[in-house]
């Protein structure tokens, strides 16, 4: 009979017309997927900061977030413990392939090599920052204060 | 990648459009059940254009648009293509029309990647582009024609090549208002200042709509600028205002457009007047409901039964033939569009392509939801246009120019996404119209299971007709086996024959303008197979061909020879002569004079209906006559000579006689009288009454189908649908047969009026008859005691005879 063959067709009509969506939804799902892992895999340059607090010895910090808070609060990225220092006074962002620095609406400002920051300014290596009367050089990419360990090469591996 | 995406993506459809086009070709064979039919082979034609066409859209975009979204045009294809084929399975004279316009539309679009395009002509010339749309439009109202030949005057065009302004005014709409708002924005006046122009050119181009009686394209405008204008600004004020606006514009409407009203009206309340003014609703929600959940399969189903079904009801076929799984594919199709356009919108590299992006995706989804709803009666129905689906060129022209549009904002190469405002409207868009699509999926789901089997059963739906050409009805026999009424003829052009005319108002009638009446109408379940039948086989047959499974034949009680000499001797009187088995209730006679012819119900069916005479009524069952003095048996049997019987006791007595209810039997019977007053019996009362006195005193149940023939279990008996009653005391019974009999083996009683003329004329075997019990009643509408007992004796000699 005619119609149960028909039917069989039927049913491989719908199964197509699901085929075209789940495909395309799988896709989807696909590109999401490798965007995430494509995201989660880029890796952040680090920046390594030279910080300088009125009289006290400078202390160094290296940073591999992508977002460093400046300011008197303990709670910061980077705490400045000085009365000059608004309690979040800047922030460093990286994105666009960049380092930025950002003013949060200081009290007594921020200076990137000795001109106010009013907007989100591009930062590169050797810049000098001056959060009231803390200072940060900033050194790009370079790990000082841990130095990578050297790798030993394999010596008793046998064939 | 993209390429793989969208070539792989675009195979698929071809796949699924070419089992749909095989499934059509074959359609006729599952129809008539047969392999020896003529196939349908028109529409490959379509699929051959709709592969050749988009293979080359497909090189033509891998070529020029390297970095486009690899969805949009694939849902596209798919789109077109499955309204495509449906075009040519509903009407294949405009399937090749499509086919053509398509052809031009795809290759345009093509073709025009070859040219360097830049959006930013639109941009500056906004106005120029906008004003060209408007004076288009509104050349209508002076060379505009309609190609149906009456309706909206709304396109140009001639020789059979018609183009409709108004579609592709949308498209320049969409590009004006995104043109002059990214210009503007972020705004520094205030709201009224900045929109200021827009509402002027909108509003111009409301009018003319207004004008032209193109009331679907005026509600997507408003909607449309409503949206765009949200999405650019980020105030739901300007939506709430928006939508305040339509509906007191669609109140307006409603009172002084009558159009408006029709259409108000049909949507909410349609059943009111399904044959006029909501047939197309209707009509709509019936075919959506035949779809049920799998479809009935391309071909198979009958959605040509819709008005306009290619154009604005191409939604209501799909639904038919697909089902709710075919439906919610496609409600997923246009969303996945829909997101891959808010998508483009998202990452375009300046407001001004956002803009345009996000205003066509808005038109593709306010368009489809609001043909959609009005498909299915959520929304009031709007005649436009389903994108890429409907039939139409100028639909087709505009849908392709939005997707080419869309296709070059999402070929963003290497930019950055511009920054935003706020995204928030593009949420709150987005999860509108996601909800408005989930809406329409719930929508199928309501009409086609949880409403169906109401809808289908309606007496306005023509698919019984339709089922009952291509399967077999049962048969009506005799008690002998004898047929009554048959079909016959070829699967597709099945036919019911009465092969014994003068039992026409007992047994009816069933005829796809007429409807049903008599027996054709109360067995209508056996006879069309969907009582009797296992309920599997019944499931099984719907999805097979979306018909009943064949008829079960039915045997009456009816005994044909007795029925013939009862017929003879009524002759031309009017009246009705019922013969019971007084014991089982068995009806061997019933015959009601005058009668019809039901195989001229074609030609004579309207004036049967006016006929002073009455002919279609059954006067057996559902005649009323007064009994007057013809009671006088019964009286005389419970009462004897006493005269002074109170209406308590008569009440009672006619009671027991089943003169208040109404006789349980599978045909249809007047409804009974409740009281003395005026009290109106009908003659099979009477006989059921009579049998009691030829059965000592117990009224059987009266019984016209015997037994229905069932494919697993053989000849099943149809039980009588009441128990026997004792009516009279069972030696009263005996007194009052043998004080009525004469020299004849049986007792008879014959009464006059006056007033209306009526005769009765009962009679039955007495007490001691050793054959079968018989009960008789014949009823005149003259006054002519001597033919009615004439009657009577004829007809019972001849059944008495051994």
């Amino acid at each position: 009979m005619s119609a149960p063959f028909v039917l069989a067709l039927r049913v491989l009509l719908a199964l197509s017309l699901y085929a075209f969506l789940g495909w395309a939804l799988f896709t989807i799902w696909n590109e999401l997927r490798t965007q995430g892992t494509l995201l989660a895999a880029r890796k952040i340059p680090g920046i390594n900061l030279n910080i300088q607090i009125g009289d006290q010895p400078l202390s160094q910090r290296y940073f591999t977030q992508s977002e460093i808070l400046l300011g008197r609060d303990s709670h910061c990225d980077l705490p400045l413990p000085d009365d000059t220092v608004s309690v979040r006074h800047a922030r460093l962002s990286y994105h666009h392939g960049q380092w930025w620095l950002e003013d949060l609406g200081s009290t007594n400002g921020t200076r990137l090599n000795n001109d106010k920051v009013s907007i989100p300014t591009v930062v590169i290596n050797g810049d000098y920052v001056e959060c009231g009367k803390a200072s940060i050089v900033i050194n790009l990419g370079i790990d000082t204060t841990n130095p990578p360990t050297q790798r030993i090469p394999d010596l008793g591996e046998t064939e | 990648m993209i390429e793989r995406n969208q070539s792989s993506l675009l195979k698929l459809a071809g796949v699924f459009l070419t089992l749909f086009a095989i499934i059509l070709s074959l359609s006729p064979a599952v129809r008539e059940r047969a392999w020896d039919v003529t196939y349908r082979w028109q529409h490959w034609a379509g699929l051959l254009a709709w592969v050749a066409i988009f293979t080359f859209a497909h090189v033509e975009t891998r070529r020029h648009l390297p970095e486009r979204d690899p969805y949009l045009l694939p849902v596209a294809a798919m789109l077109t293509g499955w309204g495509l084929l449906t075009i040519w399975r509903l009407t294949p004279e405009f399937g090749l029309r499509q086919t053509l316009w398509m052809i031009g539309t795809v290759g345009l679009l093509a073709i025009s990647l070859r040219f360097p395009l830049n959006l930013e002509i639109v941009r500056r010339y906004k106005y120029v582009i906008l004003t060209g749309g408007l004076i288009l439009t509104s050349l209508t109202l002076i060379f505009g024609t309609n190609p149906a030949g009456t309706g909206p005057r709304l396109w140009l065009g001639c020789c059979s090549f018609y183009l409709q302004p108004s579609e592709p005014l949308k498209l320049l709409l969409v590009g004006y208002l995104a043109a002059y708002l990214a210009d503007r924005l972020p705004a520094r006046d205030r709201l009224i200042p900045l929109l200021f122009p827009t509402l002027l050119v909108t509003g111009l181009a409301l009018l003319l709509l207004l004008v032209q009686r193109d009331l679907g394209t005026a509600s997507i405008f408003i909607l449309l600028y409503a949206t765009i204008v949200y999405i650019a600004i980020g105030r739901k004020r300007v939506l709430l205002t928006s939508i305040i606006m339509l509906l007191v514009a669609g109140l307006v409407g409603y009172l002084s457009i009558d159009l408006i009203r029709l259409r108000i009206e049909a949507w909410l309340n349609p059943w009111l007047d399904p044959s006029g003014r909501s047939y197309q609703i209707v009509q709509s929600l019936l075919s959506i409901a035949n779809g049920g959940i799998f479809g009935r399969g391309p071909g198979l189903g009958s959605p040509t039964l819709v008005p306009i079904s290619h154009s604005d009801f191409i939604f209501t076929a799909i639904a038919e033939e697909s089902g709710l799984v075919g439906i919610i594919a496609l409600l997923a199709l246009l969303a996945l569009l829909i997101s891959r356009g808010l998508r483009a919108a998202l990452m375009a590299p300046d407001r001004f392509r956002r803009l345009l992006a996000a205003g066509i995706t808005a038109y593709f989804s306010i368009q489809s939801l609001l043909i959609i709803g009005g498909n299915m009666r959520v929304l009031p129905l709007t005649g436009v246009t389903l994108p890429f689906v409907s039939y139409g060129g100028s639909s087709l022209l505009t849908s392709f120019a939005a997707l080419l549009v869309l296709l070059m904002i999402s070929n963003k190469a290497d930019e950055e996404p511009a920054p935003f405002l706020s995204p928030t409207p593009y949420y709150f868009v987005s999860a509108v119209i996601g909800l408005g699509l989930v809406a329409m999926a719930l929508g199928t789901g309501w009409w086609t299971i949880l409403r169906s089997e109401d809808l289908l059963n309606r007496t306005d739906n023509a698919r019984r007709a339709i089922s009952d050409r291509y399967v077999q009805r049962g048969t009506l026999l005799d008690r002998e086996n004898t047929p009554i009424n048959v079909t016959q003829g070829e699967t597709g052009n099945l036919l019911r024959i009465y092969l014994y005319n003068e039992l026409a108002p007992v047994v009816g009638y069933t005829h796809p303008v007429f409807g049903q009446a008599g027996l054709e109408a109360s067995l209508d379940g056996y006879l069309r197979g969907l009582q009797g039948n296992p309920a599997s086989l019944i499931w099984w047959d719907r999805l097979l061909y979306g018909t009943p499974p064949p008829g079960l034949d039915i045997r009456l009680s009816i005994d044909l020879t007795l029925q013939a000499e009862a017929d003879r001797l009524l002759g031309d009187h009017k009246g009705a002569i019922v013969l019971l088995n007084a014991r089982t209730g068995e009806i061997l006679v019933m015959a009601s004079h005058p009668g019809f012819d039901p195989n001229q119900l074609d030609d004579q069916g309207n004036t049967l209906s006016n006929n002073e005479d009455a002919p279609l009524l059954n006067r057996a069952t559902q005649g009323h006559y007064s009994p007057e003095s013809a009671l006088e048996p019964f009286s005389q049997a419970m009462f004897g000579e006493s005269t002074s019987v109170g209406d308590n006791e008569r009440s009672e007595l006619y009671n027991a006689l089943g003169f208040f209810a109404n006789p349980q039997v599978r045909m249809p019977v007047a409804t009974a009288s409740r009281s003395l007053m005026n009290m109106r019996i009908s003659p099979l009362q009477m006989a059921l009454a009579t049998a009691a006195i030829s059965n000592n005193g117990i009224r059987p149940p009266a019984r016209i189908a015997l037994a229905v023939n069932t494919p697993q279990q053989g000849w099943v008996i149809l039980p009588a649908l009441d128990e026997p009653v004792e009516a009279l005391p069972g030696p009263f019974a005996r007194e009052t047969a043998l004080a009525f009999a004469g020299e004849n083996p049986y007792w008879s009683f014959t009464s006059v009026t006056s007033e209306p003329s009526l005769t009765w004329h009962l009679a039955g075997t007495l007490p001691d008859w050793s054959g079968t019990p018989l009960a008789l009643v014949v009823l005149l509408e003259e006054n002519n005691r001597p033919l009615a007992s004439g009657m009577g004796q004829g007809l019972l000699d001849t059944a008495l005879q051994p």
